[in-house]
């Protein structure tokens, strides 16, 4: 038995929201700032822009940002 | 009383017999820097022509001395040295190689062998790709101009 149009159409918004939630999610993600660093045993340090180093290292950053424009 | 005389002609032949073998000997600071430097300038203009996402970059001393830029020296230089006392201060001891991501471009900073790369690019830039035209860069830095191909080379691979 066929769903009513009125289901139908409820559905496909439906669809297309959540496309459109999923697609602002994963965009926000990609956009949001990191830093890592690497040392030579190869280990790796994550640093997030609220703690003192990683604000350092995230102005720093933007330095160089500025001198290549 | 009388004083030993030593012939002149002594001396002077041991300047000309032995002087100028010594001189030779002897590195002179102000050439080894230009011609670091003229190395540098060639591997900035390398990583410029190899990475597409690149806005610019430059490559320091192991002091910290900037050796050569793709833009104003004195800008890169203050830039690229803050960049990397951070990492290092941040890491407590030096960063063999760093990556940040901001909203404006990503930034990547590598170290090797005595030279330090530090390099911005657009956003999204594939940062693996970045590091590795980066670490080639360096490594002809560090080999010296001999390492790097010549034109003929580069000619024939073409």
């Amino acid at each position: 038995m066929p769903p009513k149009p009125h289901r139908a159409i409820l559905d496909r918004v439906t669809g297309y929201a959540d496309e459109a939630s999923a697609f602002l999610r994963r965009r926000r993600l990609t956009r949001r700032p990191f830093a890592r660093i690497y040392l030579p045993g190869g280990r790796g340090i994550a640093l997030c822009a609220e703690t003192e180093e990683g604000r350092e290292l995230f102005l720093a950053a933007s330095r160089v940002l500025d001198a290549a424009r | 009383m009388a004083i030993a005389q030593i012939p002149t002609t002594v001396s002077h032949d041991a300047r000309s017999n032995d002087t100028g073998a010594i001189v030779a000997d002897v590195s002179d600071p102000n050439a080894a820097h230009a011609a670091k430097v003229a190395d540098a300038e060639l591997a900035v203009a390398r990583l410029v022509e190899m990475s597409t996402d690149l806005r610019g970059c430059a490559i320091l001393a192991e002091d910290g001395t900037p050796l050569a830029a793709s833009g104003e020296l004195e800008d890169w230089g203050g830039a690229a040295g803050a960049l990397l006392a951070a990492a290092d201060a941040a890491a407590s001891e030096p960063a063999g190689h760093v990556h940040v991501g901001t909203e404006d471009g990503e930034v990547f900073a590598v170290r090797h062998e005595g030279f330090a790369l530090v390099a911005a690019s657009e956003r999204f830039a594939l940062a693996s790709l970045m590091f590795f035209d980066i670490r080639a860069v360096l490594r002809e830095l560090a080999r010296g101009p001999a390492a790097a191909p010549g034109p003929e080379v580069e000619a024939e691979a073409a």
